[in-house]
């Protein structure tokens, strides 16, 4: 088991090593022009050119790499953990995605876990009576909310919940501006404000996270209902249910068991799904101005900021890589044929 | 009849209710095949079918969409060719400019981006996947690495990377999603030709002394792209999604082109105050669209398994 986990640990930091090398280069051969963007079109030859000295873009490609990978001696660099600094407003990145990543993993995880709860039972409905009518509502469902833009519907429910009838917060950010955001343990609004034992911000914070995570559950329980659907009518016919159904065993602890096989193998699209909405919150956190690592995204690609641009897709895949690999693990436990 | 073999039959009963009585209708896959053909219909003549100018700002800024309650009135006179005012069946935008001529004439943009992005990723994904599964074992292994990486990456973010820094056009989003999705088909393709390279008339042609080159082309290659085509349509919608959000976040289209994203983005301001037309026509129209790819591309793939 753990020559399994050291094997795979292994080969993720390799392929985010390539990843990183990939974006370094990428970057650099697309044809903009980052130093036009900071100083502006306007600006004299010679504050382009120490501009462009003083953000190290003036050195070989090949420098410029082995400062960012801080191999080169009196750097430091990714090797170390070093993400860089900001070239627009010269803070170090590692910081600034420590303040906003944790937004982003509330409310996706939020989402994600509600998102299960509602699937699971749906899918095992639908299940139970192929071709039912339930089955037929919950299919037709899950392909709609499956190819919906989250983005739009996420206006859609400000426009009703909050324009209309004036249930939920303007959409602005976690909290309300007159609050004081607790003090940071985790960077979780919720989980801080109750370690900090204050009710007022973790209502607060919930009632902002309402409509966004009404938005994301309502578009990635369309996948999950699906996958749980599948594996529980392939589960239902294999002989092992058969032989539970012939030994007399109730109908309820058949659905126990039938479910644990089911969800078993869901674990690892689970962990795809997963990386794959942690990529795509960007939208959401745009139109609910949450100030997550998907604004921050937006707002570094759209300044040419290259330092947070590459840290960015670097963490995030990271961070898709190292769920993808505890799910595996995860899978692998409760599933002794893995092991071999 | 025996026990067993009656326990055979509810088993064989039992799979084919598994396999075959997928719950989707017909009517959803018919549904699914008249949206796509009217999204295709409307990129082709879309722009030029549009009642007003979708570039000209005019005076009438925020008009509301007409009532529901005039409906039938307003539609009468279209109907009957009694002489009217124009009518704003979407309302207007904060520019003046007609929500429902931009709404018509987005497929031009939106849809077109994904039809072609689809387009190039199918034919150069497919002919490496055939290489991947043809070639050398090292070669295919190198193949499925690298795609393995791409398929690493954040799709949204590295979009927005690609798209903002090789220069904002309809070009570069067209080649950004063709590179993005190319990983999906090799894998899809090589994975057929894996189980088609055995089959019978593959060695039959051997046989015959054909090259490989010959075979893989002309006898792996049509045989294997079946479920490549199915992925297409579904993935065409997911590409008008990723085209309209990269334009919502300023990272696609460029304004002032007839975009459903951008549409919405334009939007999105008035919405707090109940100005919801602007952005809610445009949303419907994308809704409606990806669903008719999805369930499209669904109702393929059903009929492939058959």
């Amino acid at each position: 088991m753990l020559s399994f986990i050291a094997r795979r640990l292994a080969t993720s930091l390799v392929q985010l090593l390539g990843l990183a090398l990939v974006v370094f280069f990428a970057i650099r051969m697309l044809p903009a022009d980052p130093v036009a963007r900071l100083v502006g079109q306007n600006a004299s030859p010679e504050a382009y050119a120490s501009s462009k000295h003083a953000l190290g873009l003036d050195r070989p490609v090949l420098v410029q790499l082995g400062d960012y990978l801080g191999v080169i001696p009196g750097a430091h660099g990714l090797l170390e953990g070093d993400l860089g600094r900001s070239w627009v407003s010269g803070d170090p990145v590692a910081s600034d995605i420590g303040r906003t990543l944790p937004v982003t993993i509330e409310l996706i995880t939020i989402s994600f876990v509600l998102a299960f709860f509602i699937s699971v039972p749906l899918g095992m409905l639908c299940a139970l009576r192929p071709g039912g009518i339930a089955d037929r509502l919950t299919f037709s469902y899950s392909l709609f909310a499956g190819s919906q833009p989250e983005f739009w519907w996420g206006l859609l429910f400000i426009f009703v919940f909050f324009a209309v009838l004036g249930w939920a917060p303007p959409p602005l950010g976690r909290l309300d501006p007159m609050l004081s955001p607790p003090h940071a343990v985790t960077g979780f609004i919720t989980v801080d404000s109750l370690l900090a034992g204050n009710m007022i911000t973790l209502r607060d914070g919930v009632h902002h996270l309402m409509l966004p995570v009404l938005t994301k559950v309502f578009v990635l329980s369309g996948p999950i209902v699906k996958m749980v659907r599948q594996n529980m009518v392939r589960v239902l016919g294999s002989d092992y249910v058969l032989y539970a159904q012939a030994s007399g065993l109730s109908p309820s602890r058949i659905a126990t068991i039938a479910l644990k096989n089911a969800l078993v193998p869901a674990l690892t699209l689970l962990g795809v799904l997963y990386g794959y909405i942690l990529g795509g919150a960007v939208l959401i956190e745009t139109v609910f101005s949450l100030g997550g690592i998907g604004q921050y995204a937006v707002r570094s690609v759209l300044a040419f900021d290259y330092p947070a641009i590459q840290a960015v897709v670097l963490v995030i895949a990271a961070i898709s890589l190292f769920v993808y690999l505890a799910l595996d693990v995860v899978h692998a436990l409760l599933d002794p044929r893995l092991h071999a | 009849m025996s026990d067993s073999a009656q326990i055979e039959t509810a088993l064989l009963d039992l799979d084919l209710q598994a396999h075959t009585a997928r719950p989707v209708t017909d009517l959803l896959f018919r549904l699914g095949g008249a949206i796509v053909l009217a999204s295709l219909v409307l990129m082709l003549v879309g722009p030029w079918i549009t009642p007003f100018d979708v570039g000209r700002p005019s005076d009438d800024i925020m008009v509301p969409p007409p009532d529901l309650a005039d409906l039938p009135h307003l539609l009468g006179q279209v109907f009957t060719g009694a002489p009217h005012d124009p009518i704003h069946w979407f309302g207007t935008d904060g520019a003046g400019l007609d929500v429902f001529s931009r709404v018509l004439a987005a497929p031009r943009a939106d849809v077109a981006i994904a039809v072609g992005a689809n387009l190039f990723s199918l034919i150069t994904g497919s002919l490496i996947g055939l290489l991947a599964g043809t070639a050398r074992t090292w070669l295919g292994a190198l193949v499925m690495r690298i795609s393995d990486l791409v398929q690493s990456f954040p799709v949204f973010i590295t979009g927005m990377i690609l798209v903002t820094l090789a220069g904002r056009s309809n070009a570069t989003i067209v080649v950004t999603l063709a590179l993005l999705y190319t990983p999906i088909y090799v894998r899809l393709t090589r994975s057929e030709v894996l189980t088609q390279r055995n089959r019978g008339f593959i060695d039959a042609a051997r046989v015959l002394g054909k090259s490989e080159a010959f075979i893989a082309l002309r006898h792996v290659l049509p045989n294997a792209l079946a479920p490549a085509m199915i992925q297409a349509s579904v993935t065409i919608g997911f590409a008008i999604l990723m085209t309209a959000g990269l334009s919502f976040v300023g990272a696609g289209v460029r304004p002032p082109t007839p975009e459903w994203g951008l549409m919405i983005a334009a939007g999105a301001d008035g919405i707090v105050q109940g100005e919801w037309w602007p952005s809610v026509f445009p949303g419907i129209a994308i809704s409606i669209t990806v669903f008719g790819y999805a369930a499209f591309g669904n109702g393929l793939e059903r009929r492939h398994a058959k």
